[in-house]
């Protein structure tokens, strides 16, 4: 543990392959990513500087570029999306759940069973002991107690908090107030039954002010922090562009992003290779009554599917996703499991009455293994990885807010260390991902990107290969007028990189700018492209997801002074 | 030919609203060779309404213009295709005017597996069926009948 304590014994020899590594012979777990240094070459800047107060002159030793400068943190993985016997539809028992996240590496999961009125009358507080409980038994991992709200007039979301004495007050009053089912569900049969539906746009004020409301108990000192996660945004087209950018307004501290990737990853493993043979992450459906009607499916695209496993708004380059950024906005992308029932597991769910008592109760093993799940554990195949100051729970929630987070699937990557920097008159420090840097007008931008490919076999027991990274850019545009936009045009893949060494670097600069711009980046196991290069939507019950690894980091915004 | 528009009172959404409106229509006696179905989102709560094209029984519901746009259910050959049909087949055999995929082109030849629920798009006048890519080599329209619902379709 005494890794974990300080991390800087180990920075006099960086460069030996047991560093920056998932296989961490001080670290007591099976996988460690906890306390590898995500980003090698700020980890050493980290430790130099805790050590001494003199970061700068141990880091000039390393051969790779690093942040000499930058706030102390590190990277830790996680998952904002799990469901358990609490859910109408999930199955497993809180400690089960934290179990798996813990043994497959994660430092922080957030417990999201979705919200309803048997949730917020029963299940509540059930789960708020096993949470506790499970703290105790599992002091290195975070585990966060949250919801899966059902956001009034649209889709689900992820909603949390960190543990404080408040805490379970916030969540089951903004529950009963605020969650689209009990909006929707007629009094009679427990609800408030002044929406006509979950998804229905008369929701859309609820909305907005159940942000306002998380934001206020934030503002009075009741939580130092709360947070909004959009889930799953494009699955049945009910996130219309002007709610996402609504939401973001009402509560800009607390709405902060999306699923760039929706879990259920297996689901669209085929029939033939034992899977369920659906569609990848359940994205199988089509538009309904409460779709948006700009996201219909044409020849060239359908919004209703997955892009390598992600998100439509997202995996679009010049897309909702680049809407949103090219608005200045801040809006930030994660990857998670939304675990209910996991592939090839012999369990299934329990047969408690969960609309009566809020609860699945034990799961029975059924002892054959199940086919038909479309799910993988925690940490199993979706990560959502998060540079913090430190392992805690206020910290990791600060890191998600401010940006610093890369979703990343099966492992395709062990580090990412991207710099954004101005040469000449501007912001020569720079800043990494989720951070906002400043240039002269005309002067140059530098980008550097040093990326980690993995150091051993993902959960299919393969080890990826990084292929190639896509520098993707655009401009800053200001507010759009059109609050439904949903395209970004001058957003575009400005250079893509091939990737051949397991450890590489890569600079690009953009020269004489003129307007503000943001860049993100993004990879991929190179498995399968579009004739552009771009990832290609996903066949209903032939999606192997190990198959089609990428990961996208979060985006750096450039002033121009 | 004469199109009336009608507005159930039920609120169920995709292939249940399907049945729902086919059944309505049949108990009334109502023949009908394309039925639509609209996203009216003029009020706080979107509706679906329905337009169908008489040819025969007595039609409920108020006299329309031909819309331009819609989601249809039935069009005259429908009950042909009731499993695996090469795109030749459904143009010629229905009154599908063309077969669109989505990312990759179709041939005469692209087999569509259509498990007997097809749901073509009306754009003015013609009716296109927009397929994808699916296991097995074959081709599948975009809707599907039965879509996965989380937490059993109740929010």
């Amino acid at each position: 543990m005494s890794h974990h304590h300080d991390g800087h014994e180990h920075h006099h020899h960086e460069v030996e392959p047991v560093e920056g590594s998932w296989q961490d012979p001080a670290d007591d777990r099976p996988v460690a990513v906890a306390r590898r240094r995500f980003l090698a070459g700020l980890g050493v800047a980290v430790g130099g500087a805790a050590l001494a107060g003199t970061g700068a002159g141990e880091a000039a030793a390393t051969p790779v570029a690093s942040n000499r400068w930058g706030t102390p943190q590190r990277w830790y993985a996680g998952d904002h999306h799990i469901h358990t016997q609490y859910s109408g539809d999930g199955q497993y028992p809180v400690a089960a759940q934290v179990a798996k996240a813990r043994a497959n590496g994660l430092d922080w999961m957030v417990i999201t069973d979705h919200g309803g009125v048997a949730h917020q009358k029963f299940s509540i507080d059930q789960v708020t002991p096993d949470i506790e409980k499970a703290r105790k038994g599992n002091r290195d991992v975070l585990v966060y107690q949250g919801l899966e709200w059902n956001i009034p007039g649209a889709e689900h979301a992820t909603v949390f908090l960190p543990p404080d004495r408040h805490t379970v007050d916030i969540l089951r009053a903004f529950e009963g107030a605020y969650d689209g089912g009990v909006l929707s569900t007629s009094v009679e049969n427990g609800g408030k039954g002044l929406i006509a539906r979950s998804t229905s746009a008369d929701g859309e004020p609820y909305a907005l002010a159940a942000l306002r409301y998380l934001e206020a108990q934030v503002l009075s000192g009741r939580t130092e922090i709360a947070l909004m996660f959009a889930n799953h945004p494009a699955r049945r087209g009910v996130d219309s562009p002007h709610e996402l950018r609504g939401w973001r307004d009402a509560a800009p501290g607390v709405a902060v992003g999306m699923e760039g990737a929706p879990g259920h990853q297996a689901s669209g493993i085929p029939k033939s290779a034992g899977g369920r043979g659906g569609a990848r992450g359940y994205y199988d459906s089509s538009p309904g009554v409460d779709s948006h009607p700009g996201y219909a499916p044409t020849a060239t695209e359908n919004p209703y599917r997955t892009y390598g496993g992600f998100d439509w708004m997202t995996a679009k380059v010049g897309g909702l996703w680049d809407s949103m950024l090219a608005e200045g906005r801040p809006w930030w992308v994660t990857s998670t499991s939304d675990v209910h029932q996991v592939f090839g597991d012999t369990l299934t769910p329990g047969t408690q009455d969960y609309e009566k008592t809020g609860s699945r109760g034990a799961p029975v093993d059924s002892g054959v293994e199940q086919t038909g799940f479309g799910d993988f554990f925690p940490g199993h195949y979706s990560r959502t990885v998060v540079g913090a100051r430190s392992k805690s729970y206020v910290d990791v929630m600060r890191g998600l807010q401010s940006g610093k987070v890369i979703a990343v699937h099966g492992r395709l990557i062990d580090g990412l260390d991207l710099r954004v920097r101005a040469l000449g008159e501007g912001d020569n420090r720079g800043v990494t991902i989720g951070g906002r840097t400043f240039v002269e007008r005309g002067g140059s931008v530098e980008v550097t990107i040093e990326v980690t490919g993995a150091g051993g076999p993902n959960f299919a027991g393969v080890v990826p290969k990084l292929a190639k990274l896509d520098l993707v850019a655009g401009p800053v545009t200001g507010p759009a007028v059109d609050r439904d936009t949903l395209s970004a045009p001058g957003t575009t893949v400005v250079k893509s990189f091939e990737v051949t060494k397991n450890r590489a670097r890569f600079t690009h600069v953009f020269r004489d700018v003129a307007t503000a711009f943001y860049l993100r980046v993004r990879g991929t196991d190179g498995n399968r492209l579009t004739a552009d290069g771009g990832p290609v939507m996903d066949v209903v019950g032939d999606a192997d997801p190990w198959a089609d690894l990428w990961f996208y980091a979060n985006p750096v915004f450039v002033d121009v002074i | 030919m004469r199109w009336v528009r009608l507005v159930p009172d039920f609120t169920s959404v995709g292939a249940h609203f399907d049945r729902q409106v086919l059944s309505a229509l049949d108990d009334a006696g109502v023949a009908a060779d394309l039925v639509l179905t609209h996203v009216e989102r003029t009020g706080s709560v979107a509706v679906t309404v329905v337009s169908a094209r008489i040819t025969g029984g007595l039609a409920p519901g108020t006299e329309i213009e031909e819309p331009a746009r819609g989601r249809c259910v039935r069009f005259p050959g429908w009950a042909v295709l009731t499993g695996t049909h090469p795109v030749a087949e459904i143009v010629a055999a229905t009154a599908i005017d063309e077969v669109v995929g989505i990312g990759a082109a179709v041939a005469p030849g692209t087999l569509v597996a259509t498990a007997g629920y097809v749901r073509p798009e009306y754009r003015d006048g013609r009716l296109v069926l927009l397929v994808e890519p699916a296991a097995g080599g074959v081709f599948q329209p975009s809707e599907v009948e039965q879509p996965h619902e989380c937490c059993a379709g109740t929010h």
